[in-house]
């Protein structure tokens, strides 16, 4: 799940770079992506599309990981045999998304050692909605079900992109998706449809996690110079609000069907078939991402905490003549 | 001390802040491994991806691990990254054996001579797919390996990258070991397919 559909920190105002690029190369570069050829690691790329991608994929790979803790803590507490099964199963494909993502980051020249520093130091952004917490099992099923389906819409979208790796990883990781929304769906609509009791706690879990699944595709895309390029070398495939109408498409109805409802008075399809929305707020956003979340200081120390209690396994495997290679592909 | 809503999670009486700890040392993360995988029997072994591992007989786990869990899968072989010898890459449509440089004579004729080991060859078709496994061929060096790989397979079309790995640096799954891929059907619960969650909505809406 949770490619966080929009990369945070894409800068807005500094420069391309692009004049400082070789222009044949830049040219065959770019007739590549235009007959629908991927990039594969070992070929020449412009440094903008090195880093974006660089950034994207790690940030994807980091909301892998920090992305199962929220569920994670719901394995012991799950309702019944076959919900704790299936809860394991999911945050165990999560998990293995993450590796996939960084050794597809990998590729690109940033190390796994160095990633995983970034993230535990705090100096790499991952999905914001995994800042806040999921206080029921209901919380934990409109992660399942809806943060999946936005990370769905997002990721169908990026395995269409031109960077060879990361297309390989997206294919598997799509392909283990299906079950996650399946599974989601079924949980959510089982309390939906479920007591009393049940149904207001799947009501106010849908109530807390609203405003941040309308944050989870990133603020609307100002068409900079930058969106541009990253969209015609095919890194950013549909932009921030593209992505946020197509999931409400799709899931509201879904939503609405279950007798759910949405605490959203303003939230309306047009007679242009736009949905309209209370404009999130992007200030909130922008605290939470900066660090100053309900769960910001969790994730990390009990990421952290991880790192530590495993160090001692790492240092009794090592191979003292090991050396570093970059993986292939 | 730092509080949670999972219990588990406030036991472990971590600090609410602390200094960011140095960054990694290299290789913390182990060197990498290249995984193929047999999806079904008789087919070819197709690259699935990296792991990273201290050795081997962990990197086959670990690919096991993360490429059999939850797909089909009959077959498993590993190998170390910096153990293939990798071609440049071609376009699609196009062939990178018509620019493999010939070899001086003397070092093809003495390709005879010497004793020759069997090498793996690995062709990719298209860019952006995975490297699929062709055959093998017996020559002296990775570079006649290439050669050989040339005169059996060139006439396969298009052919954008080439992965050619000396076949004792490849680790792979036993024939003797092979109920170890048969214990996926067991695990429905995380199959799509066992979520059938229609005809509970139907009746929610029906019984209004």
């Amino acid at each position: 799940m949770y490619g966080s559909a929009s990369t945070h920190d894409i800068p807005t105002q500094a420069t391309t770079g692009l004049e400082n690029e070789d222009p044949i190369l830049l040219a065959e570069f770019e007739a590549r992506i235009a007959r629908g050829e991927k990039i594969e690691p070992t070929d020449w790329m412009p440094q903008l599309y090195r880093k974006q991608l660089t950034r994207m994929i790690e940030q994807h790979a980091h909301s892998e990981i920090i992305g199962s803790l929220p569920e994670g803590t719901w394995i012991t507490r799950a309702p019944g045999f076959r919900r704790k099964m299936a809860q394991m199963a999911k945050v165990q494909d999560e998990v293995g998304h993450a590796q996939l993502l960084y050794s597809a980051a990998e590729t690109l020249g940033k190390t796994r050692e160095q990633m995983l520093s970034d993230l535990i130091n705090g100096k790499s952004k991952y999905s914001n909605v995994f800042n806040y917490p999921t206080p029921t099992w209901a919380d934990s099923n409109v992660i399942s079900w809806l943060i999946d389906a936005g990370a769905i819409v997002n990721q169908m979208a990026n395995a269409k992109g031109s960077y060879g790796p990361y297309c390989r990883a997206l294919d598997r990781i799509c392909a283990e998706e299906a079950f996650h929304l399946k599974y989601g769906h079924d949980a959510v609509v089982h309390m939906a449809t479920g007591t009393p009791i049940q149904r207001k706690m799947m009501q106010e879990a849908l109530n807390r996690w609203w405003p941040a699944i309308m944050t989870f595709f990133g603020p609307s895309d100002k068409m900079s110079t930058h969106t541009e390029i990253l969209m015609r070398w095919k890194v950013k495939m549909a932009t921030n609000d593209a992505c946020r109408q197509q999931f409400l498409d799709m899931y509201v109805p879904k939503i609405l069907e279950i007798g759910l409802t949405l605490p959203d008075a303003n939230l309306r399809k047009n007679e242009d078939g736009v949905w309209e929305f209370s404009e999130p707020d992007w200030e909130d956003f922008k605290r939470v991402i900066n660090g100053d979340g309900p769960c910001n200081a969790e994730r990390i120390a009990v990421r952290r905490a991880a790192e530590e209690n495993g160090a001692w396994v790492r240092r009794a495997m090592q191979q003292p003549k090991a050396q570093y290679v970059r993986p292939l592909a | 001390m730092l509080f949670s809503l999972d219990p588990r999670i406030s036991r472990l009486e971590l600090p609410e802040s602390a200094p960011a700890p140095p960054d990694k040392a290299a290789l913390d993360q182990f060197p990498t491994y290249e995984v193929f995988h047999q999806r079904k029997e008789n087919t070819a072994y197709v690259y699935v991806g990296p792991v990273h591992a201290p050795e081997a007989d962990v990197a086959f786990l670990f690919g096991k691990e993360q490429f059999s869990r939850r797909f089909p899968c009959t077959g498993m072989w590993v190998v170390p990254t910096e153990a293939i010898r990798v071609t440049e890459y071609g376009d699609d449509q196009q062939s990178v054996y018509d620019r493999l440089p010939l070899l001086p004579a003397d070092v093809l004729a003495a390709t005879d001579a010497a004793v020759t080991e069997a090498y793996d060859i690995f062709h990719l078709k298209k860019r952006g797919k995975a490297h699929t496994h062709v055959g093998q061929v017996q020559a002296t060096s990775p570079e006649a390996a290439l050669q050989a790989a040339k005169a059996a397979f060139g006439d396969q079309r298009p052919v954008v990258n080439v992965w050619v790995i000396r076949s004792t640096d490849l680790l792979r799954s036993d024939e003797a070991d092979r109920d170890m891929w048969t214990t996926t059907p067991d695990k429905k619960y995380r199959e799509a397919i066992a979520y059938k969650v229609q005809d509970r909505i139907d009746r929610f809406k029906q019984e209004g």
